[in-house]
């Protein structure tokens, strides 16, 4: 899939409106300074969008495009061009492509004449979309004709690409509109637009079958998305499968599975759970220790001690770490890493002193987060105590410190089986760079494939959905792999 | 392709053996790879004596954590000069992870530290295109008698150093552009990924080294 960098122009300045409201400008300086800041190499193709002319149908920004086409960018240029002269004014400015928006949903013959005159490869046909209906001019009216349409009508003329923006995403970094894209039948190459806001999205874009290309504009400019990054991710898509981990929770020697972390029942022994796991194909899995006095957190040593020795998989522990010595212990029995949470809430510095003392891969913060009206809390103590702290800017901060993973996990979800909190994971994974698990909430396939896709989850975790043999991990995985999703 | 660990092994178990001898780095996560070859079919001797590792035939040097620190270790115990010896009396050797990258000429950890010098080549810090370390799993295409029945498994990796494009590789992936992931060079043998953590085929992995011969 190729990554696209988008500009918006307005006065000669790039600039972008949200929600396409020009009342609601946010200006970021001359292009050429602009695509320096970028490191956009030559030879990429670069997206330029002529504001004022969208709105008022007549072209005003072609005078860049020689400049920019003299560092070698091939630019595909769009924003009101209604009639074959308009688009003629790009070509000529040395514009390798013209993006036709308006004419293409309202005037299919002045497409058409675009196409017989330039040439199907010049012309990209641009739909904006919000929610399933056709937008045009600048998105303030809706067009004539439906999506299917609209579709059928550009792809007849034999057009090979198609770029398809939800303006309901666009410019406001909620991620795009997988679904939409899953959901189009057509034979173009789509190019997705619109809310791409991490390098998570470009990676999920990359996935589906008909995208062949994103552009991204705002998440470049605020520096979200670093343009080698996407492309080196997106180049090789398929090399780094994600994870299904499952968990099991463990007291007193045997597995556990609470329902929003109370009422807990007895799910059996956990050397045997952990070997049938491995066997299903499980990546990784994670011990919690829930055990509630310390005499039982030695039986939890010895719990991890015995799964090491039948696993040969990575093995994450974690519940009452509190020290460096617990953490060390839970080395030594057999972790490979370990999970601190309510220790690190109470000394931040827990996470940096591990990291030291065994590495950042040995290191996991375990964030329990509880939605609290506008924002997400971290809680002490298994979920049941706030410990008043922003959650999102904790994982940020643990990074910092040293953690090289987080197990996020949603109280208010887990034990639902009613997705994972998608909202949550965007907000940790669109300003972390270290991975993120996501737990609580699994009760189907689909959630396993939200959780990756839209909420940027490196891996997956859930434990009473296959401690009840509701899904297999090989369902799980079944389901991702025809979904595009690498899995191992 | 999924076998309970027992089922892979068994075959193995009936016909006769080489020892394999585990070098007992005081560095490194012996156990698990201990524990991991012996499932894999080894009859295993762990052992940090620079003699019975120069007389050894089959050789497995582990190694996590840092290249400088794994190189003093094996310098400061006589153990490089042991492998020297009984490398060039005819031992097969396997270095897993940072085991596998002290088999090189040379490491740019902290500037150049020379290495075992029995692979040809330097390892070298990942651009940082991607974030480091890479912890995780990872596709790998590899070739030879190694990775028979593996050539395109997914193994565990956590490394923030590789080799890159070197002249004995036999297995390569891709973190933000390719890397060696294993080397081969006559009897020496090298995996920057974590068999004993990657389950069926890094167990396949190490059995195929056990009855390599």
């Amino acid at each position: 899939m190729d990554v696209i960098p988008s500009l918006d122009l307005l006065d000669g300045q790039v600039v972008r409106l949200l929600h396409g409201d020009f009342a609601r400008v946010t200006a970021y300086g001359d292009p050429e300074a602009v695509l320096d800041s970028l490191d956009v190499p030559r030879g990429s193709r670069l997206h330029i969008v002529d504001l004022e002319a969208s709105r008022s149908g007549k072209p005003v920004e072609t005078e860049i495009v020689p400049r920019l086409a003299s560092r070698g960018l091939r630019i595909q240029a769009g924003g009101g061009i209604r009639s074959l002269a308009d688009a003629r004014m790009w070509i000529e400015a040395g514009a390798e492509k013209v993006v036709i928006g308006t004419v293409a949903a309202d005037a299919p013959e002045v497409l058409r004449s675009i196409v017989n005159d330039l040439g199907t490869d010049r012309v990209i046909a641009a739909i904006d979309v919000r929610d399933g209906i056709v937008r045009v001019a600048g998105w303030e009216r809706d067009a004539t004709a439906s999506l299917a349409e609209v579709l059928a009508r550009v792809e007849e003329l034999g057009i090979g690409e198609v770029l398809i923006t939800d303006i309901s995403k666009d410019g406001a970094m909620r991620g795009p509109s997988f679904a939409l894209y899953r959901s189009l039948k057509t034979k173009m190459r789509i190019i997705a637009s619109g809310g791409v806001s991490t390098i998570s999205d470009v990676v999920s874009l990359s996935r589906i079958g008909s995208v062949g290309a994103c552009v991204i504009g705002r998440a470049l400019l605020d520096g979200r998305i670093r343009l080698a990054e996407a492309r080196a991710r997106v180049a090789t898509p398929n090399a780094i499968p994600e994870r299904i981990i499952p968990c099991l929770d463990v007291r007193d020697g045997r597995v556990v599975k609470g329902v929003n972390f109370v009422d807990i029942r007895d799910a059996g022994d956990p050397v045997e759970c952990a070997i049938r796991y491995e066997a299903e194909g499980g990546d990784e899995l994670v011990i919690l220790d829930i055990s509630a006095t310390d005499a039982n957190r030695s039986a939890a040593l010895d719990v991890v001690h015995r799964v090491s020795e039948s696993l040969f998989i990575p093995l994450t522990v974690g519940g009452g770490v509190r020290t460096i010595e617990d953490f060390r212990a839970l080395l030594r029995a057999g972790a490979d890493r370990v999970a601190i949470n309510t220790a690190a809430i109470r000394d931040p510095q827990l996470i940096a002193d591990c990291a030291r003392e065994f590495g950042v891969q040995a290191v996991v913060l375990s964030c329990d987060a509880k939605r609290m009206g506008d924002h997400f809390e971290a809680m002490v103590r298994g979920g049941k105590e706030s410990s008043g702290i922003d959650a999102v800017e904790w994982c940020r901060r643990a990074e910092e410190l040293g953690a090289g993973e987080i197990l996020l996990t949603s109280v208010d979800r887990d034990g639902t089986n009613s997705g994972y909190d998608i909202e949550l994971l965007r907000a940790v994974t669109s300003i972390v760079k270290i991975g993120v698990i996501a737990s609580g909430g699994a009760g189907n396939v689909e959630h396993f494939r939200d959780a990756i896709e839209a909420g940027g989850a490196r891996a997956v975790l859930a434990a009473s959905l296959f401690h009840d043999r509701r899904l297999s991990i090989g369902d799980v995985k079944r389901f991702l792999a025809s979904e595009g999703i690498p899995v191992r | 392709m999924w076998h309970r660990h027992s089922c892979l092994c068994s075959v193995f178990r009936r016909v006769w053996i080489m020892k394999t001898t585990l070098i007992d780095s005081s560095v490194a996560n012996v156990a698990n790879i201990a524990r991991a070859l012996r499932v894999a079919g080894a009859e295993l001797e762990v052992t940090r004596n620079p003699k019975s590792i120069a007389s050894a035939k089959k050789l497995v040097l582990p190694g996590v954590g840092s290249f400088i620190a794994a190189m003093r270790w094996l310098t400061e115990n006589g153990i490089d000069t042991a492998i020297h010896n009984a490398v060039s009396n005819g031992a097969s050797l396997l270095g897993i992870c940072v085991g596998h990258q002290l088999l090189f000429d040379s490491s740019n950890e902290m500037g150049a530290t020379s290495g075992l010098g029995l692979i040809r080549g330097e390892v070298r810090q990942f651009d940082g295109i991607l974030p480091v370390p890479q912890i995780g799993w990872n596709r790998v295409a590899a070739r030879g008698p190694l990775f028979d029945g593996v050539e395109n498994g997914v193994f565990y990796f956590v490394n923030s150093y590789a080799a890159m494009n070197a002249p004995d590789e036999i297995a390569r992936a891709d973190y933000g552009g390719p890397f060696t992931a294993a080397v081969q060079r006559e009897r020496v043998f090298g995996v920057q990924f974590h068999p004993e953590k990657s389950s069926a085929a890094g167990l396949r992995v190490l059995r195929n080294y056990i009855a390599w011969t």
